[in-house]
């Protein structure tokens, strides 16, 4: 089941990792995943030093919003087939402009998943012409849907009309329940 | 001869789910595809971190309508593995039997469903009835006939109840025995021989390009199986086989899901005899009874569907709600990028049966 | 339970009344599935619990169909075909609201993407509470529905007529515009 390129021990690439890229840091999470931290200009270098080395299945490139810090965490997880190892691999860039480069000439797949983030997060990514057309989204005309300043509730309530019902059900099941006093009328 | 704007979907016998696909045709051959997803979307990710860490168990099954066990299984163990708790052995086995029958009931499920873009209404006909055999376990299992709820952060909800262990021997039996009957009155017959031998064909070099797992890929010979290659649970402890076939058509991805159900069976009953007494769940995080809290950090789970790999990021701040969970479909590659550029070239007729022979699901694409 | 309750004396004549009769014998269920219920249906339909006894089978056009069933949850982007699909629908035709999340939005009443009333946009003639119903449910609704309909209460088209304009701004108001544009952007 193993091709030649990935005989390369974990502990040789992960060495290599820091010895090659500047600013590299690697944390183990358990035996066979490891979080890598790139700095945003040494991420498609290593992305692409691990695509060689035989993490070659990307199995979702996604975003993170950390708004306390104003980054976006970008987020590629690579899988080895031949290993079993996955490596997750993440970058911060600005949250006021976002933007970062595609990687859809390492894996086709990333084009969608890109278009993804750029729907829900808002991050653009430079050299994916089709990164800004709506996916899954209809006429969105808000924030992107994922950042953590949308509120998804105060959005429901403005154009989707609930049910208005005669009396608060929830209400009556809980002086039921007992957590709260009251009476039920009827 | 002109080409024609189609749009395939999302109203259209041959579609499986609420997905649409919008193409260019010229006579009945299609020139440009382009995916349209997005009609199931709820925005799962978003409502997740607005909810408890245990509430949300009863939001994830239905990201996946027909194989709902596989979300909670990737959730919890996410969760577990950021927590760094041990599950007791018992509930690892338990998970076990339920992701393998998850795993039968979605294959009879989606061999069923190639009834209907080829017209062999009795595949269809004949594997939905005996799924509901495997339903009916996991009604007694969980008190639920489709989502389930059952695998929970820190074990399984509860132990199995008395006697299901003889009634799931004897559905294994049931199947065993009816598995080569599906051979050959099915998949020898000649309508669906004849339909898909040779359709929607596709080599491993493609699938390794674009992150086709699963079926999809073993059906081109390459024995890949995230249960074999990342063993989580116990699956490095019980013995099984990973089914392969060569032509990378439908008809052999069609072929293998019996031939999964069979090692499923085995595996079942392996788990059904390995497994000790014991308790089946352990309390998880800080704070008391729902509310707790998960300590900070970052985990990805991903498990064997039966449309390939199937993934949670979990992402915590050390709060009550989980800070970020994103999903990976197991169909996204081949849904959306596969769509795009494996389907032209087909026929307008073959369009259902490679969506439905590559496991498009919709629901896990649009979350 | 029936939608507004506005039950009117009789107003059919003798041949509208034999033909609610015949037409509660014979019915077609459109082949779309709008959301997670419709996993229940196929075993609704095949050996197990047959569905035809009842004289409903599935029908893909609907140019021919007679009941819509909602199946479940509706994202704005499935309702504008819902609306398109159900226009298209010649009468008489029925809607079942499959679901708790057609009645008052469900487990989805936060959620950006997904409305929260059905019968705010479309005429229905019955709900299905529960999530997700089980077959058993569903035998029930079409047997309740065929009563109805030989009662002369099952008058949802007649509503959507009636109230058109309502309705018509009702969905407006929530969807922007119903027109369906292709996934080509040219």
């Amino acid at each position: 089941m193993m091709s030649s390129t990935n005989n390369i021990g974990l502990e040789e690439i992960l060495s290599s990792l820091n010895q090659l890229f500047e600013g590299v840091s690697t944390e183990k999470v358990d035996p066979r995943q490891y979080k890598i931290i790139t700095p945003p200009e040494k991420t498609i270098p290593v992305l692409e030093f691990l695509k060689e080395k035989g993490y070659s299945h990307l199995s979702i490139l996604t975003c993170i919003d950390w708004i306390a810090e104003k980054k976006f965490e970008l987020v590629y997880i690579l899988f080895n087939w031949g290993t079993g190892v996955t490596f997750v691999v993440s970058t911060y860039v600005n949250r006021d402009n976002p933007i970062f480069y595609t990687v859809k000439h390492i894996w086709p797949t990333a084009e969608y998943y890109e278009r993804d983030v750029h729907e829900f997060f808002g991050v653009k990514f430079e050299g994916n012409e089709n990164c800004e057309k709506p996916l899954i989204l209809e006429l969105w005309n808000d924030l992107p849907p994922l950042r953590k300043d949308f509120d998804p509730l105060e959005y429901s309530k403005k154009h989707y009309p609930d049910r208005e019902y005669q009396k608060d059900a929830i209400h009556e099941a809980r002086i039921i329940r007992g957590d709260v006093r009251g009476e039920i009328d009827g | 001869m002109g080409e024609v704007k189609l749009f395939f979907g999302p109203n259209h016998p041959g579609m499986h789910g609420n997905f649409s696909v919008h193409m260019y045709v010229e006579g009945d051959i299609v020139v440009k595809a382009r995916p349209m997803p997005g009609f199931l979307h709820r925005g799962f990710e978003k409502l997740m971190e607005r909810r408890l860490w245990y509430q949300n168990v009863a939001l994830i099954p239905r990201i996946c309508v027909p194989e709902p066990d596989i979300n909670e299984a990737c959730y919890a163990m996410a969760i577990e593995k950021i927590a760094r708790v041990e599950v007791p052995e018992r509930a690892q086995w338990i998970r076990m039997i339920v992701l393998e029958l998850a795993r039968i009931a979605n294959h009879l499920w989606s061999f069923g469903g190639i009834g209907g873009p080829t017209g062999m209404y009795t595949s269809m006909y004949w594997a939905v009835a005996d799924r509901d055999r495997v339903l009916d376990i996991f009604e007694e299992l969980s008190g639920a006939r489709i989502y389930h709820m059952y695998i929970v952060p820190g074990g399984v909800r509860k132990d199995l109840p008395p006697k299901l262990e003889d009634k799931i021997y004897h559905l294994l039996d049931y199947l065993e025995a009816k598995i080569p009957e599906y051979e050959t009155f099915i998949l020898k017959n000649r309508i669906l021989h004849t339909r898909l031998k040779g359709i929607a064909k596709i080599d491993t070099e493609t699938c390794l390009k674009i992150g086709v797992t699963g079926i999809g890929l073993r059906a081109t010979g390459v024995p890949y199986d995230i249960r074999k290659v990342d063993p989580y649970l116990f699956y490095d402890k019980v013995e099984f086989e990973v089914p392969t076939a060569t032509e990378g058509d439908a008809y052999a991805r069609i072929s293998l899901k019996p031939k999964e159900i069979i090692q499923s069976i085995r595996i079942i009953r392996q788990c059904l005899e390995k497994m000790p007494s014991g308790p089946v769940n352990v309390k998880i995080g800080e704070g008391s009874g729902l509310r707790i809290r998960v300590p900070r950090g970052m985990a990805y789970v991903h498990v064997e569907s039966t449309r390939g790999e199937y993934g949670y990021l979990v992402v915590s701040d050390g709060g009550e709600k989980p800070y970020r969970v994103a999903v990976r479909g197991a169909s996204y590659p081949q849904g959306l990028y596969g769509v795009e550029h494996l389907l032209p070239g087909t026929r307008i007729d073959d369009v259902p049966i490679w969506l439905d022979s590559m496991g498009v699901c919709a629901p896990e694409i649009d979350r | 339970m029936s939608n507004r309750g506005n039950v009117k004396i009789d107003e059919r004549t003798v041949w509208e009344k034999i033909a609610d009769q015949l037409r509660s014998r014979s019915m077609w269920m459109l082949h779309y599935c709008t959301g997670c219920g419709a996993v229940e249906l196929p075993p609704s339909m095949t050996s197990r619990f047959d569905l035809e006894r009842f004289g409903i089978g599935p029908m893909a056009t609907p140019r021919q169909a007679d009941i819509f069933l909602i199946t479940g949850y509706l994202s704005v982007k499935t309702l504008r075909r819902v609306i398109y699909t159900y226009e298209k629908m010649p009468d008489p035709k029925y809607v079942i609201g499959f679901g708790s999340c057609t009645i008052n939005g469900g487990i989805y009443y936060d959620s950006y993407a997904t409305i929260n009333r059905l019968d705010y946009y479309i005429p229905v003639d019955l709900y299905i509470a529960g999530c997700m119903p089980r077959p058993e449910a569903i035998f029930e609704a079409f047997t309740k529905l065929m009563e109805m309909i030989r009662k002369g209460e099952a008058n949802g088209w007649k509503r959507y007529k009636e109230n058109y304009e309502w309705y018509k701004q009702n969905q407006l108001r929530s969807l922007g515009e119903v027109i369906i544009h292709d996934e080509f952007h040219e």
